[in-house]
C-alpha cells in the first residue's frame, strides 16, 4: 500500500460523515419527539445543536477541497469524495428539516394534544431510512442503498393521507387551523426528509458501481 | 475531452507477444487505437508500455535478442511485412524521447535534417523549417535565431524542437516516451496544449508515468502490468469508472 497519508485522509473523510450522518439522525428524532410531547425545552435544544451539523458541512466541505486540491483522487476514490460532498449536503438539509420542525413546535397552541398518528409514522420511516442509507454508505451495499430507497414510496403515501385529513380537520374545527397548518408543514418536512435519505442511496449506488440512477 | 470520436483506426494491434531473449515481456496484446486522438499508456515500471510504444514503430528491431510475433496495421499497412522499409516507417511514425535529444547542430538544420535526408528540395526547406517550428509552438520564440546551436535552447524548448523535428517529415502518427518527465510544470504544460493541437493532425500515443498528465490530455487510456494489457477505455471511463481491480489499485495509488 502506497500514498498512506491519502488513505487515511479518505477514512478520516469517511468517519465524518458516518459521525455527521448519527448527530443528523438524533436531532430528526429529538424534534420529533418534541413535536409529540409539546416539549419546548427538547424543540430548543433542537434548534441549538443545528450548529453542530453546520459545523461537520463546513468542516467535510474544507476536507474535500484540500483532498481534491492536493491528492487528486481518481477511480473509487474520487467517487467516494464526490459522493461525500452530496450526502454532506443532504445531511444538513435534513437538518435543516428537523430544525424547522422544533421550532414550529414552540408556536403550537395550547389546547391541541397530539398530532395525527401518521406523522409519527412518517417520522420513524424517515429516520429508518436514514439508519440504513448510512449503513449502506459505511458498507457500499448496493442492494440495501436500492432497498432503503423503495421506502421513501411509504412516506409519499403517507405525506398525502395525511394531508387530507389536516384539510378536513380545519374544515370541521375552525379553532385547529393555526396547528394543523403548521402540521402540513411538518409533513412536507418529513416528506423531504425521505428524499434526502433516497439521495444518499444514490449516491451510494454511484460510489459503489459508478452507475447513475434516479430512485426519487 | 469528450469529442465524440467516429475518426476509425488508425493503429490495430493483433495477438502480439514479444520476447526479449527467453523474457516473455508483452503477452498477446490487442488493441485498436483511434485515428486523430490522443491515447496514453500507463501502468508501473517494467509493465512493458514503453516496450510496447517501440513496437508501433519498430525500434525493438534494434534490440538484439528480441524477437516479436502478431500483427501490427498502421493505416492499413502490416508494419513488420518483410517490405516495409523502417526509415520509410519510422517517417510515418514518428518518436520523442524522454529526454530532449536535439543534434549539436543550429535549430534550422535541426528540423531540416530530416526533410533533407528524405529528398526535400532545398528551396522546400526553408518553408518546411517554419511549418514545423511553428507547429510545435517554437516559431515565435526562435525565429529571429535559427542559425543558433539547438544546444542552447532550454529543456523545453529543446523538446518541442524535438517535436518540430518529429513534425517537419509529416508524420501519421507521434509517439512519445515520457515526454515531460525532464521538464518542469510550465514547460510540461506547453507541451500537453501541444499534444492537444497537434492530435488534430496526427494521431498520438503517449507514455507517461504521471498519470494525471494521462487524464488531462488522452482520449483512451490503456493500462499495463506485467507485459498484459489489463484495460483499455475512453479515458474518463477509466479514471471514474475502471472496470478491472488491477486499475483501480493503480490508479488510486494501492500499488506501484
Amino acid at each position: 500500500m502506497t500514498r498512506t497519508q491519502y488513505h487515511n485522509d479518505l477514512d478520516a473523510l469517511k468517519r465524518n460523515i458516518i459521525e455527521m450522518g448519527e448527530k443528523s439522525h438524533r436531532l430528526i428524532v429529538d424534534s420529533v419527539k418534541a413535536l409529540d410531547s409539546r416539549d419546548i425545552e427538547l424543540a430548543g435544544n433542537v434548534v441549538q445543536r443545528d450548529k453542530e451539523i453546520d459545523d461537520y458541512d463546513l468542516k467535510i466541505e474544507r476536507f474535500i477541497s484540500q483532498l481534491i486540491a492536493r491528492q487528486s483522487p481518481t477511480a473509487g476514490d474520487m467517487r467516494l469524495v464526490t459522493s461525500c460532498f452530496k450526502i454532506s449536503l443532504d445531511l444538513e438539509r435534513m437538518s435543516d428539516n428537523a430544525v424547522d420542525i422544533a421550532k414550529g413546535t414552540r408556536y403550537l397552541k395550547e389546547g391541541y394534544t397530539r398530532p395525527p398518528g401518521n406523522i409519527l409514522k412518517m417520522a420513524e420511516l424517515g429516520q429508518e431510512m436514514l439508519r440504513q442509507s448510512m449503513k449502506a454508505f459505511d458498507t457500499l451495499d448496493e442492494d440495501l442503498a436500492r432497498a432503503t430507497a423503495r421506502e421513501d414510496d411509504k412516506i409519499d403515501r403517507l405525506f398525502y393521507e395525511t394531508q387530507k385529513e389536516l384539510i378536513e380537520m380545519m374544515s370541521q374545527d375552525r379553532s385547529m387551523i393555526n396547528n394543523a397548518s403548521y402540521l402540513l408543514f411538518v409533513i412536507r418536512y418529513l416528506e423531504r426528509i425521505g428524499d434526502h435519505a433516497c439521495n444518499i442511496c444514490e449516491s451510494v449506488i454511484y460510489m459503489a458501481s459508478g452507475e447513475r440512477v434516479d430512485l426519487n | 475531452m469528450s469529442d465524440d470520436f467516429t475518426n476509425g483506426t488508425e493503429i490495430e494491434v493483433r495477438g502480439l507477444n514479444l520476447w526479449y531473449g527467453t523474457n516473455h515481456a508483452l503477452h498477446d496484446i490487442s488493441i485498436d487505437i483511434p485515428k486523430n486522438s490522443v491515447t496514453a499508456f500507463i501502468g508501473p515500471s517494467g509493465c512493458g508500455k514503453s516496450t510496447f510504444l517501440r513496437c508501433l514503430n519498430r525500434m525493438n528491431d534494434l534490440i538484439p535478442g528480441c524477437r516479436i510475433e502478431g500483427k501490427v496495421n498502421i493505416s492499413g499497412q502490416d508494419i513488420y511485412n518483410k517490405d516495409v522499409d523502417v526509415v520509410d516507417l519510422r517517417k510515418k511514425v514518428g518518436m520523442v524521447f524522454q529526454k530532449p535529444n536535439p543534434f549539436p547542430m543550429s535549430i534550422h538544420d535541426n528540423v531540416a535534417y530530416g526533410p533533407r535526408i528524405h529528398g526535400a528540395a532545398k528551396k522546400e526547406v526553408g518553408g518546411i523549417v517554419e511549418y514545423a517550428l511553428r507547429s510545435g509552438a517554437l516559431w515565435d520564440e526562435v525565429s529571429g535565431r535559427l542559425s543558433t546551436s539547438a544546444l542552447d535552447l532550454s529543456g523545453g524548448q529543446q523538446q518541442r524542437l524535438c517535436i518540430a523535428r518529429t513534425l517537419a517529415v509529416k508524420p501519421e502518427v507521434i509517439l512519445f516516451d515520457e515526454p515531460c518527465s525532464s521538464l518542469d510544470p510550465i514547460s510540461t504544460s506547453k507541451i500537453e496544449d501541444l499534444i492537444l493541437e497537434l492530435k488534430k493532425q496526427y494521431t498520438i500515443v503517449i507514455v507517461t508515468h504521471n498519470m494525471q498528465q494521462a487524464a488531462r490530455i488522452s482520449d483512451h487510456t490503456a493500462f499495463f502490468l506485467l507485459g498484459d494489457l489489463i484495460e483499455f477505455g475512453r479515458t474518463e471511463q477509466i479514471f471514474e469508472s475502471p472496470q478491472k481491480k488491477e486499475t483501480e489499485d493503480y490508479i488510486t495509488g494501492r500499488f506501484g
